[in-house]
């Protein structure tokens, strides 16, 4: 607010200073000038008067001659100040016009109304960076899930369209580099309602700097980057304390999973669905020989991936040159380059360059030659969408959807990351268990996931922990309704992590400690009713006995006295 | 020489002698202050105020800050003249252009500031 204030005094001045004398000339001139009263003294204007009739001549009102008739000296003098004055004003109402459109005006005054807006925002909010095709479809995200978001885009046509998508709050949006300090700081890192950042920028050195510059302001905040290249991962990850993606890298990861064990990648991409959707079938990806279109980075990811599994691939692209590659061929995407990888006899087409039509033609050439090819489309333009569905592929990557998946599932639930990252380690069975577990206890539409701490300074957990007697608190008891105690809610626990050392799929009767955390899925009904256990005491001890126990001392020390007698 | 230093220079001080010019003479001789004078004093300061005016440094912000004052005084002092002469009606008396002397006196208080921190200014900067 201070710089819009300096910056009008300052061009102003000159305008200001012109008004002023124009007026000083003008008013001082007609209080000299002798004029003549009905009794025909000789008496000047005095410098009340003067000041206003100048005031009303110059204003273009004109009262008339006041406060008797005019001589002819000082009528030529009026006449004389009001061209002075009109020329006074043209000036300085030109100059408030002209800095109402002056770029560096209303580019100031953007930046006021944003940071006056970001500060104005009572609810938690996440910091967006960046807003092409994955940062508009997070932005959107968060904003269906409740969060708001404030967004700093530097290209200026972006930043606007912020403004005109379906928004149920509109965001504060800034068009700014955010690779500045200030212009971090305006977007509300400081915040104690700032819940994290993330940073989309189409290009990795752009987001490393943010990350970077955001975690020296801010190190308590959490930060997730994306990052295309590995030198950028490796050096935001050396640097700690960032959470880096690579959508490229993340979908052959899950196209690696799904390899091995099909079900990990079924219960990972059930758990992040929208709380509701139907439980995804497992999808078996055959191993054989894959023919890879396009070898840029998503192709290389794919092909990393595949020599790490030991499986046979060919690959082709019209603009890489790599002697060493053997496996790597140097053609355009036609037919006949197609039939030279083997497309014939391959079990996997990945249809994976930058460009969706050729994508859809390799996927058309393929298919004519090889009709149950298994197909894996990538999808690089947002509004190709509905020719990609149309293509009926088996698997699709479009990068946006993984960005708003890994974000999210990193932003909101924590814990569920770390579930799904302990899954992918574990055996393939486990996840069986997992699938088998939660459609017996929830029930078959996505769950939603939340994470139960048990923090002692919660009255409820107080409670639970130190006024029971020394009864154990278990699992068991977090899953039954609180209204209505030999009920169950529809709650599943799928991992515990105490002391940093974390259990998947604990048993139901484990006696829970202080601090322990513990990764509850289910339904939101009854999300909301377990959050009773910690806010209200006295629950743990009505589920279990049957009986609500006294609060005030008063009837505590009737109860011990009855009880004694 | 800077053109800017001498304008600034020039407002500040002239804002100054003509305030004291007008203050000068018997608190309640009305004849030996003349309404020109004001006039031209509360002309000068105010354009002297709007010279200040973006300056962002901390001397710059008291420079605007005692011509502010100064300006006020001098308005406060010509309104009460008004008031005396057309509210009121009455010509100029003694008890009355004395409040209206003693409100400029307080202008060439601010004004004195103003012109000693223009000194100190001048003084720092050493060239």
């Amino acid at each position: 607010m201070d710089d819009i204030l300096f910056l009008i005094l300052r061009r102003l001045r000159a305008p200001l200073i012109t008004l002023i004398v124009v007026y000083a000339i003008s008013v001082g001139g007609l209080a000299l000038i002798p004029g003549v009263d009905p009794q025909g003294n000789v008496r000047p204007l005095s410098i009340f008067h003067a000041f206003y009739v100048m005031s009303y001549t110059a204003t273009t009102i004109g009262f008339g001659e006041l406060p008797y008739p005019f001589t002819d000296p000082q009528r030529l003098w009026v006449t004389f100040s009001i061209y002075l004055s009109v020329i006074g004003w043209a000036y300085t109402l030109g100059s408030v016009i002209a800095l109402g459109n002056d770029a560096t005006f209303r580019a100031i005054r953007a930046r006021s109304l944003f940071s006056w807006r970001v500060r104005g925002i009572s609810e938690p909010f996440y910091v967006l960076c960046g807003y092409g095709q994955s940062g508009a479809h997070l932005g959107r995200a968060l904003d269906r899930l409740g969060n708001r978001t404030v967004i700093v885009e530097p290209n200026v046509e972006r930043a606007a369209r912020a403004a005109i998508q379906d928004y149920s709050t509109p965001p504060p949006t800034l068009a700014a580099d955010a690779r500045l300090a200030d212009v971090l700081e305006d977007s509300g890192i400081h915040s104690p309602r700032c819940l994290g950042l993330i940073a989309l920028a189409g290009e990795d050195s752009v987001n490393q700097a943010i990350a970077i510059g955001a975690h020296v302001l801010n190190p308590s905040l959490q930060i997730v980057v994306r990052a295309k290249s590995d030198v950028a991962r490796i050096n935001l990850e050396s640097f700690g304390g960032v959470q880096v993606i690579n959508p490229f890298d993340t979908f052959a990861f899950n196209l690696r999973v799904s390899l091995r064990a099909p079900a990990i990648l079924q219960v990972e991409e059930w758990l992040t669905a929208t709380p509701g959707s139907a439980c995804p079938a497992a999808q078996v990806v055959p191993r054989g020989r894959w023919v890879l279109v396009g070898f840029g980075r998503f192709g290389r990811a794919i092909a990393a991936m595949l020599d790490r599994e030991g499986i046979e691939w060919r690959a082709f692209d019209p603009r890489s040159f790599e002697d060493s590659e053997k496996r790597l061929l140097h053609g355009d995407y036609t037919e006949g380059v197609l039939r030279d990888a083997g497309v014939q006899d391959a079990d996997v087409l990945v249809a994976g360059a930058d460009v969706d039509a050729v994508n859809l033609g390799a996927t058309t050439l393929a298919r004519r030659v090889n009709p149950d090819i298994f197909v894996v489309i990538r999808q690089n333009q947002m509004q190709d969408r509905a020719l990609i569905e149309a293509a009926h592929a088996d698997l699709k990557f479009v990068q946006s959807d993984i960005m708003v998946n890994e974000c999210l599932q990193a932003l909101k639930t924590p814990m569920l990351g770390r579930f799904i990252a302990q899954l992918r380690e574990a055996e393939g069975e486990v996840a069986s268990k997992v699938l088998d577990r939660v459609s017996n206890e929830v029930g078959a539409g996505a769950p939603a996931a939340w994470e139960f701490v048990c923090d002692v300074l919660q009255p409820g957990m107080f409670g639970a922990f130190f006024q029971r007697g020394g009864e154990p608190f278990r699992i068991v008891h977090l899953s039954a309704d609180p209204t209505n105690p030999p009920e169950r809610l529809r709650v599943s626990a799928l991992m515990l992590e105490r002391n940093g050392v974390a259990q998947l799929l604990p048993d139901a009767d484990t006696a829970l400690k202080p601090g322990d955390r513990i990764l509850f899925v289910g339904d939101e009904t009854a999300q909301r009713l377990q959050r009773r256990y910690l806010s209200e005491p006295g629950t743990i001890a009505w589920v279990t006995t049957g009986r609500e126990p006294p609060r005030a001392l008063v009837f505590r020390w009737w109860r011990q006295w009855s009880r004694a007698a | 020489m800077n053109l800017e230093k001498v304008i600034f220079g020039f407002f500040i001080i002239f804002a100054c002698t003509l305030n004291f010019g007008f203050f000068i003479g018997d608190l309640e001789r009305v004849e030996l202050h003349h309404p020109m004078e004001l006039f031209a004093a509360v002309v000068v300061n105010l354009v002297a105020t709007v010279l200040k005016f973006g300056d962002r440094t901390q001397l710059g912000a008291t420079h605007l800050a005692t011509s502010l004052v100064a300006s006020f005084q001098l308005v406060a002092a010509s309104l009460v003249w008004v008031w005396q002469i057309y509210v009121i009606g009455h010509p100029m008396n003694g008890e009355m252009i004395s409040i209206v002397v003693s409100l400029s006196g307080g202008a060439l208080l601010a004004n004195v500031f103003s012109v000693v921190l223009l000194m100190g200014e001048t003084l720092r900067q050493g060239r």
